[in-house]
């Protein structure tokens, strides 16, 4: 037995363990005060430590409310319903959160007590450390299916259903965006695409970087039900989608899964778009990579949950017609352009901020009209909807 | 030509100033926060709250009187089960769509002020954790004996006993509507007054018409008795006439 490996593990793992889990315990308490503010309302503020028998009460705007939640979660009934299959429907909660909290693994969290001689157990250095993260987010759509069926609900299954059709189709986008990282890069290591970009050259900070951050940003709030892209648990709709029949620490399950799988694909947005690590005084001091690296992943939460409180949800064919026809031709050019600009740029070095500017306003001018003539396009396409048996 | 995705941002800053907004100003926030939280005048604990007479936990002038939760029953002033309007006529337990409410009629009638002796309800029970607040109790009830109450403290340990509202817990006099429900409250006295009023007038004009029928009654005696002396000299066969016919001859004559 390789103890000094064992030991090696768990420090690679366990404080991903600890990270994320809290920080999903204050995303909860963040995104429901934010949400509240939004709509002019106070939020909570009442749970806190429970001091009322000693006089007074604790309630620390109302920090007390994940734990609150959990305990509540934890001793609620747990119901099956009587045609269900037993046995998937235990199964999908777990299957929905061992994907998101593996994929963790993947983001180049470069914990300071682990030295360059422990790079066998960082599983970011791996090489095919990004095919591997988006191999392992595709389950996620297994168990959202499988929790559909099992729970042997009619909107259960439809919200499975859409989830399905959403995922698939947003995988392309996502995917196809992230690939011009690894063009430019030459790796798949994740490891490798952080030390890319180290001294500010974030990709975000090109042309072709700018467009597939969006891009992927989009397909990112898609590939994890994100608000505009909730369908799949509409409530107006289908209830609450393919936990309908979820109650109690199951539920909990699927909540954790969603939010783990949003830090999860939040911190690979970082990773391949933002500098992952890189940030003021990280060369310096190498140990505020993690740091920054999390308050990245804590802005994009951010901006995921402003739009949330912004936009409407898509209906079902908006949303398909969105990612087909809008978001994959933009990815695909995309990628032509990275192809286009990186040669440009390398083999034209002695034109310098000349070349630079031009590759700048090309790329740009090219992507923006496209992207405004693929929406015309598709614009023309949307008629008045028309009913077969309604008035 | 319009930005591509300047309506999101459109609609971001918009909530972005909300969220900014309701940090500063107050008037913003909608919210208002459990009473006694912001109120130093008032005990901190519902416990703490000196109970009245009749009530269960605290007065309820903290809400709005347009607050509503569920039935209460209604007495005027005076002993309560002397003065009680209900007359256990059980069309709210027929009405009441979720079936909460139940009665037991009396089996014996008891006199009520300014009025005939009635039955009362022996048993008047509502289940407030089946009743669903619709107010159609309150609406078909032709005694006024039931209306909303505004009083919304009603936890307890106690799931089944704690829930089920007894006649003692129902009963409130109209005092204490008129202190909840100011406007209603006085409609509805107002209403009660006008219906007694027509009521009146009405058992009047019934009184009034029964001694005309008297007087007519009497005058058609009077004026038979002065035909059957006539009728000696005239035809026995010709009908006798109306008592309209005699009405209007007395009123000639």
């Amino acid at each position: 037995m390789n103890w000094e490996l064992i030991k090696d593990i768990l420090l690679a793992t366990v404080p991903l363990l600890v990270i994320f889990p809290t920080m999903f315990a204050l995303t909860t308490w963040v995104e429901r005060k934010a949400l509240a503010r939004i709509q002019n309302r106070i939020g909570p503020n009442k749970v806190g430590v429970p001091m009322s028998r000693y006089g007074g009460k604790l309630s620390l705007f109302g920090l007390g409310q994940p734990a609150a939640d959990g305990i509540k979660m934890l001793f609620k009934e747990n119901i099956v319903p009587t045609g269900a299959d037993r046995l998937f429907h235990l199964l999908a909660p777990i299957l929905s959160l061992i994907p998101a909290m593996l994929v963790l693994c993947f983001l180049p969290l470069n914990f300071p007590w682990l030295t360059d001689e422990q790079n066998s157990v960082k599983a970011f250095m791996l090489d095919g450390a990004v095919i591997f993260f988006f191999a392992i987010t595709g389950l996620n759509t297994l168990a959202v299916f499988m929790a559909g069926w099992a729970s042997r609900n009619k909107y259960s299954l439809l919200g499975g259903m859409r989830a399905i059709a959403q995922m698939v189709s947003y995988e392309i986008p996502l995917v196809l965006s992230a690939v011009v990282v690894v063009m430019t890069v030459g790796s798949l290591n994740a490891g490798e695409i952080a030390k890319s970009q180290d001294g500010w050259n974030w990709f975000v900070f090109s042309p072709w970087g700018l467009a597939a951050f969006i891009i992927f940003f989009i397909a990112s709030l898609a590939e994890t039900n994100r608000s505009p892209f909730d369908l799949p648990e509409a409530e107006s709709e289908i209830i609450a989608g393919y936990f309908t029949e979820y109650s109690g620490f199951k539920f909990a399950l699927f909540f954790l899964g969603e939010y783990i799988a949003m830090f999860a694909i939040s911190g690979l947005a970082v990773t391949l778009f933002l500098g992952a690590g890189d940030g003021p005084g990280a060369e310096a001091y190498p140990s505020l990579k993690v740091i920054w690296f999390l308050a990245k992943i804590c802005v994009l939460i951010g901006i995921m949950i402003w739009l949330r409180g912004t936009l409407p949800r898509l209906r079902v064919d908006q949303l398909m017609s969105f990612a087909w026809k809008f978001l994959m031709p933009l990815s695909i050019l995309n990628i032509f352009i990275t192809g286009f600009a990186w040669h440009a740029e390398n083999n034209n070095e002695e034109y310098g901020f000349t070349i630079k500017a031009i590759i700048w306003t090309a790329s740009l001018l090219i992507l923006y009209l496209t992207a405004k003539g693929l929406d015309k396009v598709n614009r023309a396409n949307i008629k008045p909807r028309t009913y077969q048996y309604g008035e | 030509m319009n930005l591509l995705g300047a309506g999101i941002l459109k609609g971001m800053a918009v909530t972005l100033k909300n969220f900014i907004g309701s940090y500063f100003d107050k008037e913003r926030l909608n919210t208002l926060e459990y009473m006694w939280q912001n109120d130093k005048s008032l005990p901190k604990r519902a416990g703490d709250y000196p109970k009245e007479e009749g009530e269960q936990l605290r007065p309820t002038t903290t809400v709005t009187n347009y607050s509503r939760n569920f039935p209460m029953l209604l007495h005027d002033d005076g002993e309560p089960m002397d003065t009680i309007r209900c007359v256990a006529c059980q069309i709210c337990e027929r009405e009441c769509p979720p079936q909460c409410i139940y009665i037991e009629k009396s089996d014996d009638k008891k006199e009520r002020p300014g009025g005939k002796p009635q039955f009362y309800p022996a048993t008047f029970d509502i289940d407030v954790s089946v009743c669903m607040s619709c107010q159609i109790c309150v609406e078909v009830c032709p005694f006024d004996a039931i209306v909303m109450n505004s009083q919304f403290e009603l936890s307890t340990p106690d799931r089944f006993n704690g829930l089920l509202l007894k006649r003692g817990d129902l009963l409130k006099s109209n005092q204490y509507y008129h202190k909840i429900h100011p406007e209603e409250a006085a409609d509805r006295d107002k209403r009660i007054a006008d219906d007694k009023a027509a009521k009146e007038a009405k058992k009047k004009a019934a009184e009034a018409a029964k001694e005309a029928k008297k007087k007519a009654a009497e005058a058609k005696a009077k004026s038979e008795a002065e035909a059957n002396s006539k009728e000696e000299s005239k035809d026995p066969s010709e009908p006798p006439q109306t008592s309209t016919e005699h009405n209007k001859e007395e009123n000639t004559e």
